[in-house]
């Protein structure tokens, strides 16, 4: 009874990490990247190299750069379908509302706005009749971010890390979603399958069996980050929760998620509805000014993290700031709202309710906007530690089937493990080689960005085609070369970048880490030899494993 | 500052109790002093007894660092980078450890 009972949870942990392993390596890796997704977007964009800036001065800064924000093509496009009649030209749409969100690693300031549409909606129940527009911008200077750079960080690595760049009916982030839970599941069945938990802790035997060493790894990484893992994979699920896997409150419960919202504005004094009465806009600079006096007055001073106008040039409308939650684990708090007409407070939040503060807790840790370098490269090893995590498993995987796959002339194992290298060697040389596409691309190109995209895939692919072709040892139970072929191609990339970038921006290492300090570059730079050094270490201890196992196979062959 | 003194002195001792907790268990205690060497009982509860506390003082060390909310991620991500880290010294450079058994081992 016991045994199939264990039989049942190894199947599970087996095939539901085979299937869905491919897309948590993907999550994991990307996730790892992410933390650092600013410092990469300074590194692919070179004239965006400055200091982090605070929120600038909404009255003399800001201002006339909304005036200039109109709404974004691709939202114009998709409103499109969901409105009768033709919209109206873009520029002659009202906006009604804004926003600006900062944190204490951004350069750049991302800023959006909401514009009202006059059409009427095909769908009565669909009542978001607006057109968004959103834009990146130096907050020195107000200048707008050229729309051909891509931030490779932000806009790319991070976006893959939760949705695999895949919009399309969401399906990429349903995709993950699924993944995640997979990945909970997954812990739950390997702490029951592995019955040495503190016996074996510390366990790892590199000089043992590739099947051996693989499982002592596989247990290593999956023990020691198992809080790491569960909680990002569990608070990964409670941020998208909400608005994607289980919108209930725009769906089923929609009546109740409108009153709720009636009620709140009443509750807070913080108007629903426009009045319809034209205001002006008082000083905004005034209201940060003493926003901030507030908070320094309740022992907490700090900067704004996110500035929202809601009902824009109405009377009705307010100013609402959020304090930037640089020292805290969520990501903005401590919000005071402003009559925008007059510039009185018209409400400060307290603290928020249990609840709030565990919800906040668990996304903060998961989004991590704080400002806590420690732990931000602790982040990544979490991340690594799962992508190792993984990686041994389809390695186990494989081991344990390839001699008896050989045997029976199944390719079974053959496929798994050309697959294998194309998620864990083949992720790298993409995310590498798009670094490198990035440097050699000219900056002024037109569509610069969707060549990096498109480089990307392109280098994805190269590694799975590479892969595949090189795998016929794996159905006579050897190595695939591409492994360690594939590593010292990231080593050769790997290098490229840090070489390429020294070329076309005379940002060397040097220069970054001593002279003119300037972490994010450095921190990229430095990230990317570390890379490269463990890449030619693996190639080195690989070929030696092949050629053991050749020799062996030799003796095996002679005594025969 | 104060902080990140702090902090390094909670990353070494989370390391320093992760590896006295290894020495507690007989085999890595043998890769040690070698295959026949006796781990008596008393010594292996010392040694927990030892890791345990280390690891305890790790954790205030981060709670005087940083507020709790940050403190509690802080320390489990430490405790994590030191397992993997001890477990890695097991593996490749194991005599590195002996300076953890102190006189007990000699």
């Amino acid at each position: 009874m016991k045994d199939s009972f264990l039989n049942r949870m190894t199947w599970l942990h087996t095939w539901l990490g085979l299937v869905l392993g491919f897309v948590l390596m993907a999550a994991f890796f990307f996730g790892a990247l992410s933390v650092f997704d600013r410092e990469i977007d300074r590194w692919a964009i070179p004239e965006t190299r400055f200091d982090p800036q605070p929120m600038p001065s909404f009255d003399t800064l800001l201002q006339p750069v909304y005036a200039r924000l109109k709404p974004h093509p691709v939202d114009m496009a998709a409103t499109q379908q969901r409105v009768i009649g033709e919209l109206p030209h873009p520029d002659t749409l009202p906006m009604s509302s804004l926003w600006a969100y900062t944190t204490h690693r951004d350069p750049l300031l991302q800023i959006g706005a909401e514009f009202d549409v006059p059409n009427k909606l095909k769908d009565d129940a669909d009542e978001h009749a607006h057109v968004h527009g959103w834009a990146t911008i130096d907050p020195r200077s107000g200048e707008f971010l050229h729309n051909n750079k891509l931030k490779i960080g932000s806009e790319w690595f991070y976006p893959m890390h939760y949705q695999l760049n895949w919009a399309w009916l969401n399906l990429g982030a349903w995709l993950v979603g699924l993944a995640g839970f997979t990945m909970l599941v997954a812990l739950v069945t390997g702490v029951i399958m592995h019955r040495k938990i503190f016996r074996e802790f510390f366990s790892f035997r590199p000089g043992k069996r590739t099947q051996r060493s693989a499982l002592d790894l596989h247990n290593l990484s999956g023990v020691v980050a198992l809080p790491f893992l569960f909680f990002f994979a569990f608070t990964g699920l409670v941020i998208f929760a909400g608005t994607l896997y289980f919108p209930v409150g725009h769906t089923l419960l929609k009546p109740l998620h409108e009153q709720h919202e009636v009620l709140e504005a009443q509750r807070t004094g913080l108007p629903h509805e426009p009045s319809g009465v034209a205001a002006p806009l008082a000083s905004v600079d005034a209201m940060v000014a003493e926003a901030r006096r507030r908070w320094a007055a309740r022992d907490m001073p700090g900067e704004v993290g996110l500035l929202m106008i809601e009902h824009l040039g109405d009377a009705n409308g307010y100013v609402s700031l959020y304090r930037a939650g640089s020292d805290q684990v969520a990501l903005v708090g401590q919000a005071i709202h402003f009559k925008a007409s007059i510039g009185e407070v018209l409400r400060e939040e307290p603290p928020p309710s249990a609840l709030g503060s565990i919800n906040e807790f668990l996304t903060g840790l998961h989004l991590q906007h704080f400002e806590h370098w420690l732990l931000r490269w602790l982040y990544v090893l979490g991340g690594l530690l799962g992508c190792v995590c993984i990686a041994t498993g389809f390695i186990f995987f494989v081991e344990k089937r390839k001699r008896k796959h050989a045997d029976s002339g199944s390719q079974g194992s053959r496929v798994v493990d050309a697959l294998a290298v194309a998620t864990v060697t083949g992720m790298l040389i993409a995310a590498i080689g798009m670094l490198v596409v990035n440097r050699l691309l000219p900056a002024d190109l037109g569509g610069k960005g969707d060549w990096e995209k498109l480089a990307f895939w392109v280098f994805w692919i190269v590694a799975l085609l590479h892969a595949l072709v090189r795998s016929a040892p794996v159905a006579q139970a050897r190595i695939n070369p591409a492994w360690r072929e594939q590593c010292r191609g990231i080593a050769v990339l790997a290098v490229a970048a840090v070489g390429l970038n020294w070329l076309t921006t005379g940002d060397h290492l040097f220069k970054t880490v001593f002279t003119d300090t300037y972490w994010a570059v450095a921190g990229v730079d430095l990230s990317l030899l570390v890379t490269a050094g463990l890449a030619v270490w693996s190639a080195r201890k690989l070929a030696q494993r092949a050629q053991t196992h050749a020799a062996a196979m030799a003796a095996e062959v002679a005594h025969g | 500052m104060a902080e990140a003194l702090m902090l390094c002195l909670a990353a070494l001792f989370s390391l320093t109790g992760m590896g006295w907790l290894a020495l507690s268990l007989e085999v890595h205690w043998r890769q040690l002093f070698g295959r026949r060497a006796e781990l008596s009982a008393s010594t292996a509860n010392w040694l927990r007894l030892a890791g345990w506390s280390s690891l305890l003082l790790s954790a205030v060390l981060c709670f005087i660092a940083d507020r709790p909310s940050m403190a509690v991620l802080v320390w489990v991500m430490l405790l994590a980078a030191a397992a993997t880290t001890i477990a890695l010294l097991l593996a490749w450079r194991a005599h590195w450890l002996r300076i953890l058994a102190l006189r007990i081992g000699a």
